[in-house]
């Protein structure tokens, strides 16, 4: 019987996971995805918060992966800029066959998936939610969701971190039902009232965001722009929440 | 490796220890019939006070004779899926030939003790005909304990579900119907009934288990094969 | 080089061959995948804390894991051979989850296990001891002792000792020495006995029992007392219940007595009192 190799029972307090990344550190907050007619739609803000710290500010979260893919991420940058990594030599190494295919957006969320769910089980795990946008195997819009322990989802909008309590519910509203209907306009507009939201309730927000789209066509994503803001409203708020 | 000195701001944050597991809501019911057998479940998927997605399937055909209810911690849950489908591949090309209920379900409860120390935060109902033609429902535990039975209901919703199904089932408690006994391998009831059965449990549930809703997948599985239906659920 | 081309294409006749790893994970026999005992664990700086965490019913985690117990065993021996009798209750937390569990383990058509405690521990454990019993049969010519198979029992779980693992079980059997029984549990503990009861029930249906017991009893009288004994602790123990289940064995092997809903035997004790009082 090939016996069980597990370590020492040392008495340290219980079911301390031996932890390699104890958590996040520096981190990046909400990402927020929808589908549309055309496609889909990501967008995040360009910082990257030291806890409460305002540490960088014109951080990059989302990454175009391949011909029609896109990575959000929010969580952990160090943790989001290993998977980067990761990405690209999984693309390169692809290329390398030169047998015309290339990953797509369900094989990179499969794959990113996998990989969360295998440093989960190590105990070690990468400490990010991802958001993967992009066309599936037949054309259509693709939105997926992946978090540190590998949990996966689809859905026609999803948001994470803050925006899962904030932003969700009015994407929901414009979205859901409406997928074939959104025009790219449309959908600017929708995420960026989300992204505005966001910025007057999130404490690690920033006024300065960038949007990608996946359509057909390819990926584009925007520079980094800023949303006009109205702070009026701040002084008739009293009571809880002000 | 990061050493994060003990004043680090994230640490003062809300730092809960990292965990591998989670509960992502959701209910499964399977009643076996003397020629059919029904798995449902809803498909929403929830975290916390949140909800995921309104459809994200936790019930996978795995042959035309058996499908496999997964309900729990959904990574867990996939990754069982997929080892299934995997053993029952490498089974079809080795022996070419399907891998039959029976075995599969020994096979499942094997593959979960594996992970005796390290368990899948996974509870399975695998469904879909024996040997004989008759249905056949296996439930089990985190960790590979099964049985045979004829009806069952696992996941968020299984205390409301459970209850309703041994008394109209399984005739429990209902003096003058027929009594059908505890080891009974299957139910008498047709399917027409065990469907209707079905379905109230569900939208019963979805009224008092937040963690249940959306959309109900049934799938019925007969000598012709394996049938799906998607269903409403209410969805708040 | 020939060796490694052989070695390629032979398995070890105990199945335990190359650690399962992706390369030749497809390669392999679905049954034989599972051959090799070795269990994953997590990554803990303690894995048995962390199994106990996300396991152990005392444990206040969000996540916890119930996994299925049972309870209430008996067996004893009497001049007429052994008697099992067993409840059929399996519990999850405070949830019961079945009124319908087997836990009487046919080993072999001579020997039987009882399960108490994490049923997925009984049922795997006494399935591999009944694989193991067939292996010795067949390299021996010969059934295997009920002290060597309990034996068996008792060194594989003995390796896993303080791992976790939950079992109270009694091995039974008739073998060339006669009736014979043991009890073997997750400590490695093995005690050879004339009558044991197992699980949370066991307190119950040892003052039955104890009452009731004398070794020079008849056929008829030793099940009704194994029956009554459960039933007891049915009555008094929460984690107890469902059906009695009683197993006899005599020298040609075991055979299966009866299944018994405790309501029905509640009612035919209570109708017996009632006569004793009239």
């Amino acid at each position: 019987m090939s016996s069980v190799n597990f370590k020492s029972t040392r008495a340290t307090q219980a079911a301390t996971p031996i932890t390699h990344s104890g958590g996040p550190v520096v981190t990046g907050t909400s990402v927020l995805g929808i589908k549309y007619k055309d496609g889909v739609m990501l967008a995040a803000d360009c910082l990257a918060s030291y806890g409460s710290l305002a540490r960088f500010r014109d951080v990059d979260r989302l990454q175009p992966v391949g011909e029609h893919t896109v990575v959000g991420a929010s969580g952990d940058i160090g943790d989001f800029q290993y998977v980067q990594d990761l990405l690209e030599k999984s693309m390169i190494h692809e290329f390398y066959t030169a047998d015309g295919h290339a990953l797509a957006t369900p094989h990179i969320y499969s794959y990113l998936s996998r990989l969360m769910y295998q440093r989960r089980s190590q105990m070690n795990p990468l400490w990010n939610s991802y958001l993967v946008g992009g066309l599936n195997d037949s054309g259509e819009p693709f939105l997926g969701y992946i978090d540190l322990i590998g949990t996966t989802y689809q859905s026609s909008t999803i948001a994470t971190g803050f925006g899962a309590y904030l932003a969700q519910p009015i994407l929901r509203k414009a979205v859901e039902g409406r997928e074939n209907e959104i025009t790219e306009e449309e959908a600017i507009k929708i995420i960026d009232d989300c992204m505005r939201v966001l910025f007057y309730r999130d404490a690690r927000s920033l006024n300065k965001f960038r949007r990608a789209k996946v359509t057909k066509e390819g990926v584009t994503v925007t520079e980094p722009y800023s949303l006009t803001t109205e702070w009026g409203f701040a002084e008739n708020i009293i009571g809880y929440g002000a | 490796m990061h050493v994060r000195p003990s004043t680090h701001p994230t640490s003062q944050a809300k730092e809960a220890a990292f965990s591998p597991y989670e509960d992502h809501g959701g209910t499964n019911l399977a009643i076996a019939g003397p020629d059919y057998c029904l798995l449902a479940s809803d498909t929403r998927q929830s975290n916390g006070y949140n909800i995921n997605t309104r459809f994200a399937p936790k019930t996978f055909k795995l042959s035309n004779k058996s499908v496999l209810a997964t309900a729990g911690c959904q990574p867990d849950c996939a990754m069982v899926t997929t080892r299934v489908k995997q053993s029952m591949l490498t089974y079809k090309h080795n022996h070419n030939k399907e891998m039959s209920t029976s075995a599969i379900a020994q096979m499942l409860s094997i593959m979960l003790y594996q992970r005796r120390f390290f368990p899948y935060y996974d509870f399975n109902i695998l469904g879909g005909l024996d040997e004989d033609g008759k249905g056949c429902v296996y439930s089990y535990d985190a960790v590979g304990s099964y049985e045979r039975v004829p009806c069952s209901a696992f996941g968020s919703a299984s205390a409301l579900i459970q209850p309703f199904l041994d008394n109209q089932v399984r005739n429990k408690n209902q003096l003058g119907k027929p009594k059908v006994t505890e080891f009974e391998p299957v139910t008498p009831l047709p399917l027409a009934e065990a469907l209707r059965i079905c379905k109230d449990s569900f939208t019963s549930a979805t009224e008092r288990d937040i963690y249940t809703g959306d959309y109900l997948q049934i799938f019925i599985i007969t000598r012709e094969g394996v049938e799906e239906q998607i269903h409403e659920l209410k969805k708040d | 080089m020939l060796s490694e081309i052989v070695a390629q294409y032979t398995s070890e006749p105990t199945g335990y061959g190359a650690e399962l790893t992706p390369g030749n994970f497809l390669a392999r026999d679905a049954a034989k995948q599972f051959d090799s005992l070795s269990f994953d664990l997590p990554n803990a700086e303690n894995p048995i804390d962390f199994l106990n965490t996300y396991t152990d019913v005392k444990s206040d985690n969000d996540n916890l894991i119930k996994l299925a117990h049972g309870t209430t065993t008996l067996a004893f021996k009497y001049a007429g051979g052994v008697v099992v009798a067993v409840d059929s209750r399996a519990t999850q937390g405070s949830v019961i989850a079945s009124q319908s569990v087997k836990k009487v383990i046919e080993i072999n058509p001579y020997l039987l296990g009882t399960m108490a405690g994490g049923a997925a521990d009984c049922f795997f454990w006494e399935r591999e001891l009944g694989r193991r019993c067939r292996l010795y049969e067949l390299r021996n010519k010969e059934r295997i002792s009920v002290a060597a198979a309990s034996k068996l029992l008792a060194n594989m779980v003995y390796s896993y000792k303080g791992m976790g693992l939950s079992m109270g079980t009694m091995v039974s059997g008739w073998d060339k020495t006669g009736p014979n029984l043991f009890y073997v549990d997750n400590d490695g503990t093995r005690l050879k006995g004339n009558l044991f009861s197992v699980g949370s029930g066991a307190t119950f249906a040892y003052g039955v029992l104890d009452t009731g017991y004398d070794h020079e009893m008849n056929k008829a009288d030793a099940i009704d007392l194994g029956k009554r004994s459960i039933y007891h602790a049915t009555h008094r123990d929460a984690y107890s219940g469902g059906y009695v289940r009683i197993y006899h064995i005599n020298k040609e092997g075991w055979e299966f007595i009866s299944l018994t809903d405790v309501d029905e035997l509640h009612w035919q004790y209570a109708d017996e009192s009632r006569n004793r009082g009239a």
